[in-house]
């Protein structure tokens, strides 16, 4: 339905625009809040945009915010990595800089120290990112986010591998084939998409109990290699769009039916089967419930999870590094859209337009 | 040679993607340094986590059989279950006092009472509250780590400046009350901006609020008694909190609260002058904001209840074996290390705690860094100490519980309607739980 | 014998040679999925239903206790509460998914440049892991110091010129809409509804008007806003607010739906005077009500399986319990208290219910959604 008059586009504009900005905002949000130092993300009111961190000295004004190493905490011996502390930067002289430090017992210490050993972090803080990947802190604990990923990746590889496979081959067996009882098996299939996940989640972990699968990530990627309704019915419909003359023709030159799938089917369906391997990919990607009940070793976790492990630390949440880590999670799969956003739009809309 | 490219292309192709997948994601080649190697999950992380580590290294250096792998895990308790559940359980684990019976009656957890025959490890060798958390009909399913016991902490700095005296913290919960009265602030907005006492902050110990007013949770036969009228009594003056601050305002308040380990935090950052905490608030607070003007002492008790003097609840991180652990031998020598006086000392020092056992160094408490060290334990040795109660269904209950608080602490019900109400959902699972019990 | 009698013979017993070829070839495509069926689908839903007839740990052998398990669940306000609480978060959130994600994507479909990338932005929130948005909105739906009661303060602080540019934009849109060129001049009923709404945003801006009057009387509105998680009466709103968050997801479904809604159609309501409300109805509607039940009905589904996002942002149900939802409840039974049976007992529950509501929507539906083929 085209809108004639150029005011209702206007407005219609209008519209399109404020809703664009509530839908970026929270992700605006989340990316500002990442490049926040810690205390600006509880201040009242809050603020979109990190501004210079600035902290009030005993005698009451204003100094700019400063990381101070102490040379000494490096050779310390300690477990912990040595920590910057954040101090007041009250001047510098030459290659010396005066500062003021919170000292044990309460007090509030004037000291002058080397210059090099002080820093003014940039009030973007792009470093939350860096600390996000590879930090230890006291507050947080180890994150292992390089190995979550590889944790996430080796599953979402193994998983979409074995969807692309096993829903082609089920699918084509639905589509392409007519045998006696083609037709019950695949209305029992069609109404096993009713099941909500919840009714399955004790018994199948039970199943995978009882194949000493727990613990491991097997759960999470072998079932792909054994096909979902889901899948199984976008690519028959897919499948069935492709003319039939074509394995007639296929079938006279005396090739097998597999041969059919793999030469003829196979290289058409491209389109299709990228469709549900994308869609997989985010499934894994995404998925929380799958590793909370599998996963139990933290050497395993995915990102997705490991998210949540993070925030539940009962030490105290780290919202910046928290923000970085999810803006990273996030990225991927925007960058992926991105590049792939036809193939998903129509993916999409094949699974929302049958019935 | 272009039709032998395409031909042999895919295949090819596999081989390398293949190849380039096992490099990625080969399994990692297990130690072959001869050792046993047995898992260790903690819920520390962080300072404490340390502390743990250094027990766990110097366990390790101090022999050449065994090496642990000690592995934070957030959620520990609930991991644990899952884990024995699938079958694949780590071999020693760190949870809290109140999940021994729990796990004990799911039979997730595994009696140490052959090893401590053995080894000749007994009652007497632990404090009498820390031992008793650890046993279960006549068996002992775990051994204490750290010990605790709380008590009230305030802020001396936020007294003198209400004019209170900051040597003089209240004694009975009527002074607590008038004190908490004077260090309330609000701004011209009549927002909250202070509280001298807030039942809910840190909210950790709301179970055992009866316990302060002589109330308990459950009779010698094993009901609850929910619906007592010291319960009830504790309940409202929890409640009064809400009533005369308003629980719309205190939660706007609250909001605002930073996480407990972060300088945010109520207490650490003077939003709260008074709380009822932990013997690591010590801890805490060194590393959170080393310049609050703090102290400690038992918490208040009702002036009409003076032999209630000296109350608190004591707990206590446990190690345990869990069912299906590999190398149970070797998990039990790790334990051993952690209880004898050396690896216990060594860990409670690094989380400022007092030591569980009945035996310590001559100058454990001397050179101790948490200033109040002795009143905490003296209060676990010589107080109204009291725990959790020791049933297989305190998690339901224990839900059963927040909700019930919820509902008069947010939602205006009368306590004594809650508690009926906790009452009426806990009864029949109580019930049901010592019937299976004496059934097996 | 004959040829043909042959093969009617045959038939009679059993298969031609070609059908057994492609049986055996059907089935020997389907053998994944027929094995997965059996190990992941058919045999857990059996032994589920009988784990809901037994007391069971995973620890320990299931022990057979008949009824007991649904006949507790009956009784169990932990569960009646969460039944309630799901039904009436889908209640609020699936016909407001439904109404906003169409509404966006009939705007788009209007023909104003930018489509693509408006879609997009609409699209990007629905890629986000439930994890990173449940954090992501804690932070935002904080009470006190987050950005949601911020926006909404300074709103509502605003109201008067808001709701004045507001009017001036009904006016001018009511107003200015030329009218389609045969229908000049004969419309004997329409300027009086154009009076009436003119007139109803008039009394709604000088009420909005003395309502923010009043609140700047108050000096700060910000004192009225909920602190959103910790509400009993708000925590719900919140999930549904997060929820159309999400709706992306629909929008381009819709978006798709509506493309193919047959422009003869339209252009014939057109030239028999059809205002744009009563194409929409007659028209738009009816085409896309296919997609409209079927995304219905995954929404239901949707609604039983909604957990990660109660789970990161309100754990255990709190306040209390007026955030626990099926999905969670059901796995603190099964996880957290270890009572496998009885999650068991609560899945078939939910299957029923669930089974129930699908059967009952495609029944409505009959009446109401309309199958291309004209």
């Amino acid at each position: 339905m085209q809108a004639r008059s150029p005011l209702a586009r206007v407005v219609i504009t209008l519209i399109l625009l404020g809703g664009s900005v509530i839908f970026l905002f929270p992700l605006l949000w989340m990316v500002a809040t990442s490049l926040k130092p810690l205390s600006q993300t509880s201040e009242m009111p809050p603020r979109l945009l990190p501004y210079p961190e600035a902290i009030t000295g005993s005698d009451g004004v204003r100094y700019p915010a400063a990381f101070y190493l102490s040379p000494l905490s490096a050779s310390a011996g300690e477990i912990s990595r040595p920590e910057e502390t954040l101090v007041a930067l009250l001047g510098r002289e030459g290659d010396q800089a005066y500062i003021e430090r919170d000292t044990v017992g309460g007090r509030k210490e004037r000291l002058w120290v080397p210059a090099t050993s002080v820093r003014i972090p940039p009030v973007y803080r792009w470093e939350n990112y860096w600390k996000a990947v590879t930090y230890k802190t006291d507050e947080l604990g180890y994150i292992p986010f390089l190995r979550y990923g590889k944790n996430t990746l080796y599953i979402a590889i193994l998983s979409v591998l074995g969807t692309a496979l096993s829903n082609a081959l089920v699918a084509y067996g639905f589509a392409r084939i007519v045998w006696p009882g083609r037709n019950l098996a695949f209305g029992l299939t069609i109404a096993t998409m009713m099941i909500p996940f919840p009714v399955l989640m004790v018994p199948v972990y039970v199943v995978f109990k009882s194949l000493g699968w727990v613990g491991s990530p097997k759960p999470l990627w072998v079932p792909a290699f054994f096909g979902s309704a889901f899948n199984i019915f976008l690519l028959r419909q897919f499948f069935l769009t492709i003319p039939f003359e074509l394995s007639d023709a296929a079938k006279i030159d005396g090739c097998s039916e597999f041969r059919i799938f793999r030469d003829v089917i196979l290289p058409l369906s491209k389109p299709a089967l990228a469709v549900v391997a994308l869609f997989n990919f985010m499934h894994v990607w995404n998925d929380f419930l799958g590793p909370l009940i599998y996963l139990t070793d933290q050497k395993m976790y995915t990102l997705a999870y490991g998210l949540q492990a993070y925030q539940s630390q009962h030490g105290g949440t780290q919202w910046p590094l928290l923000m970085a880590a999810s803006t990273l999670v996030v990225v991927p799969v925007i960058v992926i859209f991105f590049f792939a956003q036809k193939t998903f739009i129509q993916g999409i809309t094949v699974t929302g337009m049958k019935n | 040679m272009g039709e032998l490219a395409r031909r042999s292309g895919g295949p090819l192709l596999a081989l390398v993607a293949v190849v380039a997948f096992w490099l990625l994601f080969r399994p990692e080649p297990a130690p072959a340094d001869g050792k046993v190697h047995i898992r260790y999950w903690e819920k520390w992380t962080g300072a404490e986590e340390n502390g743990m580590r250094k027990v766990v290294e110097a366990f390790n250096a101090r022999q050449d059989r065994i090496h642990v792998d000690y592995l934070a895990i957030s959620q520990v308790d609930q991991k644990l279950l899952l884990s024995t559940a699938g079958g694949d359980p780590p071999d020693v684990a760190g949870i809290w006092d109140y999940n021994v019976v729990v796990y004990a009656d799911y039979n997730a957890i595994q009696p140490l009472d052959r090893y401590l025959e053995r080894d000749g490890l007994g009652a007497d060798h632990y404090l009498k509250a820390y031992w008793e958390l650890c046993r279960h009909q006549g068996r002992t399913y775990a051994l204490p780590t750290t010990p605790v016991s709380v008590a009230l902490h305030w802020n001396r700095k936020l007294f003198r400046e209400a004019g209170l005296d900051p040597d003089r913290p209240p004694r009975t919960i009527e002074e607590l009350d008038a004190m908490s009265e004077r260090l309330t602030k609000r701004d011209a907005a009549g927002k909250i901006v202070r509280m001298g006492f807030l039942p809910t902050e840190p909210g950790w110990w709301n179970w055992g609020w009866g316990y302060f007013f002589g109330g308990r949770l459950q009779d010698e036969t094993g009901r609850a008694t929910m619906v007592t009228s010291e319960n009830v009594r504790a309940f409202d003056w929890v409640k009064a909190y809400a009533d005369r601050y308003g629980n719309r305002d205190i939660q706007v308040f609250q909001s605002g609260f930073g996480n407990f380990a972060s300088p945010q935090n109520a207490f650490m950052s003077g939003q709260v002058a008074m709380v009822l905490q932990g013997v690591w608030m010590a801890n805490y607070i060194h590393n959170s904001n080393p310049s609050l003007d703090w102290d400690a002492a038992p918490f208040p008790y009702p002036a009409d209840r003076p032999d209630l003097v000296n109350s608190t609840p004591v707990g206590s991180d446990v190690v345990v074996i869990p069912t299906g652990a590999k190398h149970p031998n070797e998990a039990w020598e790790f334990i051993r290390f952690l209880q004898s006086q050396e690896g216990m000392e060594m860990l409670c020092d690094s989380h400022w705690k007092h030591s569980p056992l009945s035996r310590v160094s001559e100058n454990f408490y001397r050179r101790h860094r948490n200033k109040r060290i002795r009143l905490f334990y003296d209060l676990a040795r010589y107080g109204n100490t009291f725990t959790t109660p020791r049933v297989g269904v305190w998690r339901e209950w224990q839900d059963e519980i927040k909700t019930g608080f919820e509902q008069f602490w947010i939602n205006g019900k009368k306590p004594a309607e809650a508690l009926a109400y906790i009452d009426q959902r806990i009864q029949p699972k109580l019930a049901r739980y010592h019937a299976n019990l004496n059934r097996n | 014998m004959k040829g043909p009698e042959r093969v009617a013979i045959k038939r009679k017993r059993g298969l031609t040679r070609v059908e057994k070829t492609n049986l055996r070839n059907g089935l020997l495509f389907v053998a994944p999925w027929l094995v997965g069926f059996g190990l992941f689908l058919a045999y857990p839903i059996s032994m589920s239903l009988y784990y809901s007839l037994c007391d069971f740990s995973v620890l320990q052998p299931a022990r057979f206790i008949g009824l007991e398990n649904y006949r507790q669940l009956l009784g169990d306000e932990a569960f009646l509460q969460a039944l309630a609480n799901t039904v009436v978060y889908a209640l609020a959130a699936i016909p407001l998914s439904i109404l906003v994600a169409l509404s966006l994507a009939m705007l788009l479909n209007t023909g104003v440049p930018g489509m693509a990338v408006y879609r997009t932005i609409f699209f990007l929130p629905s890629l986000v892991p439930a994890v990173a948005m449940g954090i992501l909105w804690l932070l935002i739906l904080n009470g006190k110091n987050g950005i949601l009661n911020l926006v909404l303060g300074t709103v509502l602080a605003q109201w008067g010129w808001m709701s004045l540019l507001l009017l001036t934009l009904v006016l001018l849109v009511r107003s200015g809409t030329p009218d389609p060129p045969h229908l000049k001049g004969r419309k004997p009923g329409r300027p009086r509804g154009r009076y009436l709404g003119a007139g109803l945003a008039g009394a709604l801006v000088l009420f909005l008007t003395w309502q923010s009057g009043n609140t700047a009387a108050l000096g700060s509105c910000s004192i009225n806003l909920p602190s959103w998680l910790s509400e009993t009466a708000w925590v719900k709103p919140a999930f549904v607010l997060v929820t159309l968050y999400g709706v992306g997801n629909s929008v381009v479904i819709y978006l798709a739906g509506l493309q193919d809604v047959p422009v003869h159609l339209l252009e014939a309501a057109d030239l028999d005077g059809a205002t744009w409300w009563q194409k929409v109805q007659h028209v738009t509607l009816p085409m896309v009500s296919p997609t409209i039940l079927f995304n219905g009905i995954m929404a239901i589904i949707g609604t039983f399986n909604f957990f990660a996002l109660p789970f990161v942002m309100a754990p255990g149900g709190q306040p209390a319990r007026s955030a626990y939802f099926l999905a969670v409840n059901l796995f603190d039974n099964a996880f957290l208290y270890l009572r496998m049976g009885y999650a068991s007992a609560m899945a078939w529950i939910l299957f029923v219910i669930v089974f129930g509501l699908t059967m009952l929507a495609l029944r409505l539906s009959d009446r109401h959604v309309h199958y291309g083929g004209s």
